[in-house]
């Protein structure tokens, strides 16, 4: 019986193909966006995530606060607060942070015979390495003693490796490098493995050299630019951003001399971002399949009008309301469920398309295809309720002798 | 058996009253061959209209094998027209999407018979009225008699205790007409109940028995000899 009237709409859908095809093409586009957004929204997610973890996992970024401008002077970062001590403080402080290396950070211009070539010069710890998750790839790199002794050795990112020696080996080569109007000696020691480019930026075109080294001979200053803490958990980095405010505020005197800034407080603002735009796309994906819903009815409703007389001819053969009416709710439903595949197939396209630009892997996830196809069967239901009621109380006599 | 008592219809157009049947009384009694005449507006339609179980009488009692329909639900109406009664049309109303033995399963869909017994039932009926080898043709690809035989089948296949033909040769030139009336007299000497309502003489006369209305009351009801 539900096998026949199912054959009756397809039938009758066929018949008239292109009719069928426009009046579902308000649900193709919103199921299509469903799924297209559901997609890409988790692609642009996993890709965001990828570069934060890129910054290494469970780091909290200490970094000086930003001075009032008052009384002529410029508005500027403190310059003058962050020390070794303090950083080594804050590790002895905080049980929560694991490790913590302090960062200097300067540019500088690297010669290497004909070669040179402009590079940013960070002046850090040995645990740089870990906290980062980013290694050499020969040689080595910093060690406790270079910074014990201030020794000059640095320690080359892959591009600028390659740049300076090209396909030589530059292991125990010396660079000069250009530091202000100073001229130093370096003995390379390692080169860093190649590190995708993420939200931390380009690692590949650095140089490490012992922080201080970087203090004391190059930089001439007592304060480091910032410290990179790393805590086990995601939930001790929490606890450990509460540890080093408490701690620096009290040191410090004030929590307006520094900033911090951990992976979840980023991964918290791009939620948002990503959840406002979601809300605004799904909004959009909904009214589409609203408007889907009122096309499927105007056309079911033409459709009942236009067979009057074979209800009327059923209904004599001895169909009951119910019979009439499950016939056009069947052929709506199947209106809004082929329109959902078909949605489905262009959302996916769709999805394929932008994740190819995006450079992001393809995720069609089974539940957003399940959702949209419910949601376009509901709206067939839902809409073709009107007609298929309709149609069902229409008066035998009256249908029969419509022309 | 059917017995019509003192039936009254009437419509209203806005607020008038046109009274279409007056007062019709009579019965049919099974294995008939019943002829019921009159010019249009002579509310032959309507007549036919409540023996068919299309409508409801204003007034009066519709009685069909001990039942009588004038207080029952839409829905056992409807079983009524599946089982009771065989409709054959001025217009052939054959699906024209569907094949001609699909058209003839349909008061079987309703009636709850599973596929195959369907297809055995529809198949038998369509042998009675001669059109064995069409089955799978489209209503237009078959000419006006085959198309009323087609219908006859349909009608026939659930074996109803009448079977009621509304002018049935009307959209169909004599010689083919005369092989529809004579398809009817073959079931009627098979013993089915037959009522065929025209506004020709000549066609009424191919029955036993002719009631003949003019504006909503029976003038005759005749045995033809």
């Amino acid at each position: 019986m539900i096998l026949e009237t199912l054959r009756i709409a397809l039938r009758s859908m066929a018949s008239n193909k292109l009719r069928t095809f426009l009046s579902m093409l308000g649900i193709i586009i919103g199921v299509a966006a469903v799924i297209a957004i559901v997609s890409i929204g988790t692609g642009a997610r996993g890709e965001v995530t990828s570069q934060i973890a890129n910054l290494g996992s469970n780091t909290i970024n200490i970094n000086p606060g930003t001075q009032r401008g008052e009384g002529g002077r410029i508005s500027r970062p403190y310059t003058d607060i962050f020390t070794l001590e303090l950083g080594e403080n804050i590790q002895n402080f905080s049980p929560a942070v694991q490790a913590i290396v302090p960062v200097g950070q300067g540019t500088a211009l690297l010669i290497s015979g004909s070669s040179n070539i402009r590079a940013t010069v960070v002046g850090t710890a040995p645990d740089y390495q870990a906290i980062n998750d980013y290694f050499p790839e020969r040689g080595r790199f910093l060690l406790v003693e270079d910074l014990d002794v201030n020794s000059n050795v640095i320690i080359l990112g892959s591009e600028v490796a390659g740049d300076l020696f090209g396909e030589e080996d530059p292991l125990g080569k010396k660079v000069r490098m250009n530091f202000g109007n100073r001229t130093h000696i370096f003995n390379v020691a390692g080169v860093m493995q190649e590190k995708s480019i993420g939200l931390a930026g380009n690692f590949n075109t650095q140089v490490y050299i012992p922080i201080t080294t970087y203090m004391q001979k190059v930089a001439n200053t007592r304060y480091v630019d910032s410290y990179i803490a790393q805590a086990d958990s995601s939930t001790d980095a929490k606890i450990a951003v509460g540890q080093i405010e408490y701690f620096l505020t009290r040191s410090l005197g004030s929590s307006d001399k520094f900033r911090l800034t951990s992976q979840d407080q980023i991964l918290e603002v791009i939620d948002q971002v990503t959840n406002t735009l979601n809300i605004m796309l799904g909004g959009i994906a909904g009214i589409s399949l609203l408007v889907g819903g009122i096309g499927i009815m105007n056309i079911m409703l033409v459709s009942v009008t236009e067979r009057t007389r074979e209800i009327g001819i059923r209904k004599a053969l001895g169909a009951k309301r119910r019979h009439i009416m499950r016939q056009f709710l069947i052929e709506a439903l199947s209106l809004g469920g082929i329109g959902g595949v078909v949605g489905i197939g262009f959302g996916r396209l769709g999805a394929g398309v932008i994740a190819h630009f995006g450079g992001w892997a393809l995720v069609i996830s089974t539940v957003s295809v399940l959702l949209a196809f419910g949601f376009s069967l509901l709206v067939g239901l839902f809409f073709g309720i009107y007609p298929a009621y309709k149609a069902s109380r229409l008066d035998p006599v009256k249908a029969l002798s419509y022309e | 058996m059917i017995e019509v008592k003192d039936l009254h219809k009437t419509y209203f157009m806005g607020k008038i009253k046109v009274p279409a049947l007056r007062g019709v009384s009579f019965s049919v009694k099974d294995g008939e061959f019943l002829a019921i005449m009159g010019p249009s507006g002579s509310g032959k339609s309507t007549l036919m209209h409540l023996m068919g179980c299309l409508d409801y009488p204003t007034a009066g009692e519709y009685w069909i094998d001990g039942k009588e329909i004038s207080s029952i639900s839409d829905d056992r109406l409807a079983e009524i027209r599946n089982q009771k009664i065989g409709f054959v049309f001025q217009q052939f109303n054959l699906l024209s999407r569907t094949t001609i033995l699909q058209n003839v399963e349909i008061p079987l869909i309703y009636r709850g018979v599973s596929l195959r017994k369907r297809r055995q039932l529809a198949r038998e009926a369509l042998e009675k009225v001669g059109l064995g080898h069409r089955l799978t043709h489209k209503p237009n690809e078959i000419s006006g008699g085959q198309k009323q035989r087609v219908a006859i089948a349909r009608a026939l296949v659930n074996n109803p205790a009448i079977l009621l033909a509304d002018e049935p040769t009307g959209n169909l030139d004599s010689k083919t007409g005369q092989e529809i009336l004579e398809i009817f007299n073959d079931l009627n000497r098979q013993g089915h109940t037959i009522v065929l309502v025209t506004h020709e003489k000549e066609i009424a006369e191919y029955s036993r028995r002719i009631i003949e209305l003019r504006d909503g009351i029976i003038l005759k009801d005749e045995v033809v000899v």
